[in-house]
């Protein structure tokens, strides 16, 4: 741990920087399959109501940026659970036919895995977090294909908002990592634990 | 708003009893949008009302009665989702007018429920072109807006305070997902929505059975239109015989099936519809598709031959009557062998070629009832072994009595069957025992012949391969016949091509040589031939082996066992051009007027035809004019006549029957002969000498006559009275049209003695003078002094005076002359110039007029008589000043004849030698 901490906050700089560049990248293309996503199946440009499906605890100033790391960390997470899904749930909904969309799906879902693993080693070492999903598919009232396309569209709203929420943490990162605790805080910790599992 | 009423008034008819119907039960069907209504009664005919609930809308009164059975259930299908508003059912008993009391309402109750936001109905499959109702039920926060179907924004009618609905007619086929229908609040673009998948039915067609192995069957069809169905559950199911055919989906279409049955039934289903396709065939009359051979092998390979063998992965195959094609491939070309046989596993391979790469593919079908042929096998490659080249095709030909070079053509690679290693040739006479044999790489095809003495050589060659040496070819050297000795025929082609033909002769007991090569060649000449049957009398030589505009040597040879005997030879082009040189040697000689041409004719190299004449032309800056056209291409010059002496330029052109070749070009200026000369310039000196000197002598005879005709006499002007002593003024009577105006200049000196005008009337005005002078017949006297100016007065006003009133004022003569005659605009010229100006010296210079002055002075003083002031000088430049004045009725201009004989003691400058020849006078 004190070894990666002095060889690793030189070296977690420029990783920090090419995480946040990873990022950046993940984040403009999931704006971008939003929107291949709504032009695909003509739908209007405005969010689908109901908020984000993932939630985690607020971002308050108080939290160090390592932690806010460690809880974006825990979102992208769960966004990349919901995209399997929604990638399962497609395939077994309609044909698999091929198209811009599709690749741009799985481009994603790819990118999203390189930035949680490369995320992962900015994280501060036994500190775990966890994100909460409020709604998951299964158990929304309305059924059917249409329930399934605002669902795509929920998490694809998810993955833009929580890519953006990091790529913008990752850029204020390279000032403050020096600086990082190597163990929480006790006030940040008691917030933190309302949400550990 | 307006509200989608579904109102259905039903009747069913009966006669007997009015008691209210019991029991009323409604079953809604929500998926089929339909609802089953039952109840008890006694009557059996009814009324009955299906509301909207909430509204109450009410409607339609078709009374149907079914007298015989009285039906007590009653199934309604709804055009409108039953879930978007709550439905009110009520039935009544009718008897003819009468009716009973309505049952109590049965509700059931829709989804438009405060809650939540629904759409209907959701995930409907339906047919392109299908009408649909949709419904958007609005939660109780929301405020309504839209409906959009796709991108289309639809007209909603509302159907309960939360409910609303479109209705879609002649849907179009959705896209991959479906079509979405989305209904939005005045909050929210999407507050609920649904999807409709609009497709077809199936429509894949043409299923054909076959089998493999003789016993399973594989069954194939063709997609037919696109369902546009991609939602997993609406994708086409396939049964084959009632059995479940997973393997097929939308891109593979073909199923199995363990058994061969004779009738195959094969059915597309997908939630839009069903579509059978069916096929029938015996398994031996129809269905055989073989697979293909396995363990393709060579295993005997000859020069010509060569045995394949395969093996078959289906065991019943070996029973089966089948036939198998056999494809061969090399070089580029291909044949196809069929074979046949009860389970065909080798065949043998005949008519192959020594040293040939060959590719083969089999594949096999079945003989009997024959459907299709069966997979090909992987290509196989055989390679034949070499044999003994093929017998060359051998020829002699002789440049010279005792030199000559055996030809032998190179053998094709069907010929050598295997790469040659070289020739062998020996050479033979009957004079000489045993051969010399020489060997000669495979690059030769030719081996020089020299003759010691007069026998006959034979020549025989053979080409050598590894697989041996072939048959040797042999040749007898044929006797040197030289052009000079035979009669050589011209010989045309026709189509680039030598057709020949030659009288049959009966020594050619082993055929005819046709042998042809470019005319004077010698040396390794490119001699090419044909041996032909003796049964031939013409051959084509083609244009393959000529050279169009190369003349070739054409012979035909008899054979026999001894030597080769020439029978006929000709001459020809295959086809003629126009000489690619123009005639040399061109010259050209003079002969007085003539010019005699003659050249030479190109050599045959460059003739590249029969030369068939000479054009000569004159060439001039623009053209060639044809003077000559010569017809013997013999004669070689030409004779042109009568030319004039100027420079000529001939040009000579040979053609031949393809044309005029550019023409050479000769150029001549034509000189006069030295005696012609001195006789041209001679002769017509003497004739003008002798013109001159008759002339002379006839003007001389006749000048009498001359003069008169051409120089008459004028006499003198005849004055009276004394013109020496007129010491008072002269009064002259001008003409009407001559008034001279004499303008009092200040300048001038009165008092001096001099001709001047008086008016003969003073006190009238300058414009009463000029009326006189107009209108007046008699013109008015003019009074002149005739006053003696004096010698000194006159040069003293000479150099004081401009020239031209000098001019004027020093000629007693000239004052009275050319006053009247004066333009007007010179008249007036006078006057601006302060005073009278005679007109002839009005244009010259100062310095000349005085001198010419000067000698008519002298002149005067002499004669003391009157003269005009101008000399008689037609060349002199001033004459053209007269011009205005001559013809004038007061013109005296011309003064020559004015002059008295009498005044003629001194002659004027202008009667030269010719005036005295006229006059006599030497």
């Amino acid at each position: 741990m004190a070894g990666r901490g002095t060889n690793g906050r030189h070296g977690s700089r420029g990783h920090a920087g090419r995480t946040a560049a990873l990022a950046r990248l993940l984040h403009k293309e999931c704006i971008q399959l939003l929107e291949l996503y709504r032009n695909s199946e003509s739908l209007p440009s405005s969010p689908v109501d109901g908020g984000y499906l993932v939630s985690i605890p607020p971002l308050v100033p108080q939290l160090s940026d390592a932690e806010k790391i460690s809880i974006l960390h825990a979102a992208l997470k769960e966004c990349l659970r919901l995209l399997e899904d929604v990638i399962t749930r497609e395939d077994a909904e309609f044909s698999d036919e091929d198209s811009e969309y599709k690749r741009k799906w799985k481009t994603v879902r790819d990118r999203l895995g390189h930035l949680l693993a490369s995320t992962e080693q900015l994280l501060v070492e036994g500190q775990k977090f966890e994100a909460k999903v409020k709604e998951e598919l299964d158990g929304q009232a309305v059924s059917g294909s249409f329930r399934l396309k605002m669902w795509i569209v929920r998490v694809l709203q998810d993955l833009v908002h929580w890519t953006g929420q990091t790529s913008d943490t990752l850029r204020s990162l390279p000032a403050e990592v020096e600086k990082a605790p190597k163990t929480m805080s006790r006030r940040t910790r008691r917030g933190a634990e309302k949400i550990r599992k | 708003h307006p509200q989608l009423n579904t109102c259905l008034l039903l009747s069913l008819c009966n006669v007997t009893g009015l008691g209210e119907p019991r029991g009323l039960t409604l079953n809604p069907d929500l998926p089929a949008q339909t609802l089953s209504l039952a109840w008890q009664s006694d009557s059996t005919l009814f009324d009955l009302e299906i509301f909207h609930t909430e509204f109450m809308n009410v409607v339609l009164n078709v009374i149907q009665a079914d007298p015989v059975t009285g039906l007590h259930s009653w199934t309604w299908h709804s055009p409108l989702p039953l879930e978007c508003t709550s439905h009110s059912v009520r039935i009544r008993a009718r008897n003819q007018q009468s009716v009973s009391q309505w049952s109590p309402l049965q509700t059931i109750p829709g989804w438009d429920i405060p809650e939540k936001s629904y759409m209907f109905p959701e995930d409907k499959m339906i047919p392109v072109g299908s009408n649909m109702t949709f419904c958007c039920i609005v939660n109780e926060k929301e405020d309504f807006k839209e409906i959009k179907y796709g991108r289309q924004e639809m007209k909603a009618t509302r159907l309960s305070r939360r409910s609303y609905a479109i209705t879609v007619t002649n849907q179009p086929a959705s896209d991959n997902t479906g079509t979405n229908v989305i209904c939005s609040s005045q909050k929210f673009q999407m507050l609920t929505g649904t999807v409709v998948f609009v497709g077809y039915p199936p429509g894949d067609e043409g299923l054909v059975c076959e089998t493999r192995d003789l016993a399973s069957a594989e069954c194939s069809w063709k997609k037919g239109r696109d369902t546009h169905l991609r939602i997993k559950q609406s994708l086409t199911n396939y049964t084959l015989n009632g059995r479940d055919c997973l393997e097929a989906n939308e891109r593979k279409t073909w199923c199995s099936s363990k058994m061969w049955e004779e009738n195959w039934t094969l059915e597309a289903r997908n939630p839009l519809g069903t579509v059978q396709l069916t096929d029938s065939a015996q398994l031996t009359d129809r269905g055989i598709h073989l697979l293909a051979p396995v363990n393709v092998a060579a295993v005997k390979v000859e020069a010509w031959s060569a045995t394949l063998q395969w093996s078959w992965s289906v065991a019943a195959y070996k029973k089966l009557e089948m036939v198998c094609q056999l494809r061969l491939f090399a070089h580029e070309l291909s044949s196809t062998r069929n074979y046949d046989g009860p389970g065909l596993s080798s065949v043998v391979l005949e008519g192959l070629w020594p040293d040939v790469d060959y590719t083969v593919t089999l594949r096999c079908g079945s003989k009997h009832s024959f459907w299709k042929w069966g997979d090909e096998s992987a290509p196989y490659r055989i390679h034949t072994k070499m044999d003994r080249p093929d017998a060359l095709d051998v020829w002699m030909w002789m440049d010279s009595s005792n030199t000559g070079h055996v030809f032998w053509k190179p053998l094709s690679v069907r010929k050598s069957h295997g790469a040659l290693n070289g020739y062998e040739v020996s050479q033979s006479s009957a004079e000489e025992d045993g051969r010399n044999t020489v060997s000669l790489p495979p690059g030769n095809f030719s081996y020089p012949i020299l003759l010691n003495n007069s026998s006959d050589v034979t020549v025989a060659v053979a080409a050598r391969n590894p697989a041996g040496l072939s048959q040797p070819s042999t040749v007898t050297t044929p006797a040197y016949r030289a052009d000079s000795q035979l009669s050589v025929s011209e010989l045309l082609g026709t189509n680039g091509s030598f057709v020949l033909s030659w009288e049959p002769n009966v020594s050619a007991s082993s055929g005819y040589v046709v042998e042809w090569f470019p005319t004077g060649c010698t040396g390794l000449c490119p001699i090419d031939w044909k041996k032909l049957p003796e049964s031939d009398r013409s051959f084509t030589v083609n244009s393959d082996s000529l050279v169009a505009g190369v003349r070739y040597t054409v012979s035909v040879y008899s054979l026999y066992t001894s030597a080769p005997t020439l029978l006929q030879r000709w001459q020809g082009y295959s086809q003629e051009m126009i000489p690619s040189q123009s005639v040399s040697e061109l010259s050209l000689n003079q002969t007085g007027s003539d010019v005699l041409l003659s050249w030479k004719a190109t050599e045959m190299k460059q003739q590249r035809g029969f030369i068939r004449g000479y054009t000569i032309y004159l060439a001039s800056a623009a053209h060639l004019d044809l003077i000559a056209n010569i017809t013997d291409p013999a004669v070689q010059s030409y004779r042109v006549k009568g030319l004039t002496l100027s420079s000529y330029k001939f040009v000579v052109k040979a053609y031949t029957s393809a044309g005029e070749d550019a023409g050479a070009t000769v150029a001549i200026k034509m000189e006069m002969d030295t005696d012609m000369l001195f006789v041209g310039i001679l002769v017509p000196l003497g004739i003008m000498f002798c013109c001159i000197i008759l002339f002379s002598i006839f003007f001389y005879k006749k000048r009498e006559w001359v003069k008169k005709a051409f120089y008459p006499e004028i006499p003198g002007p005849k004055v009276s009275g004394d013109w020496s002593s007129p010491r008072g003024p002269l009064d002259v009577k001008p003409s009407p049209h001559s008034l001279v105006h004499i303008v009092k200049n200040p300048e001038w000196d009165f008092t001096k003695e001099g001709l001047f005008p008086v008016p003969e009337e003073e006190e009238e005005s300058e414009n009463d003078n000029m009326e006189v002078d107009t209108d007046s017949d008699e013109p008015a006297l003019l009074r002149y002094y005739n006053q003696v100016v004096g010698d000194g007065s006159h040069s003293n006003q000479v150099s004081d005076s401009s020239a031209s009133s000098t001019a004027s004022m020093g000629s007693t003569q000239t004052e009275i002359t050319y006053a009247g005659i004066q333009s007007p605009s010179s008249s007036q010229g006078a006057y601006s110039g302060g005073g009278y100006r005679p007109q002839m010296q009005s244009v010259t210079g100062p310095a000349e007029p005085q001198i010419e002055f000067e000698a008519d002075f002298q002149d005067d003083g002499l004669n003391a008589g009157y003269k005009p002031q101008c000399s008689w000088q037609l060349d002199s430049p001033e004459a053209e000043n007269f011009s205005g004045s001559l013809g004038s009725p007061t013109s005296v201009t011309s003064s020559q004849f004015l002059i008295p004989e009498s005044s003629e003691e001194k002659p004027q400058p202008s009667n030269t030698w010719f005036h005295n020849f006229l006059s006599g006078k030497s």
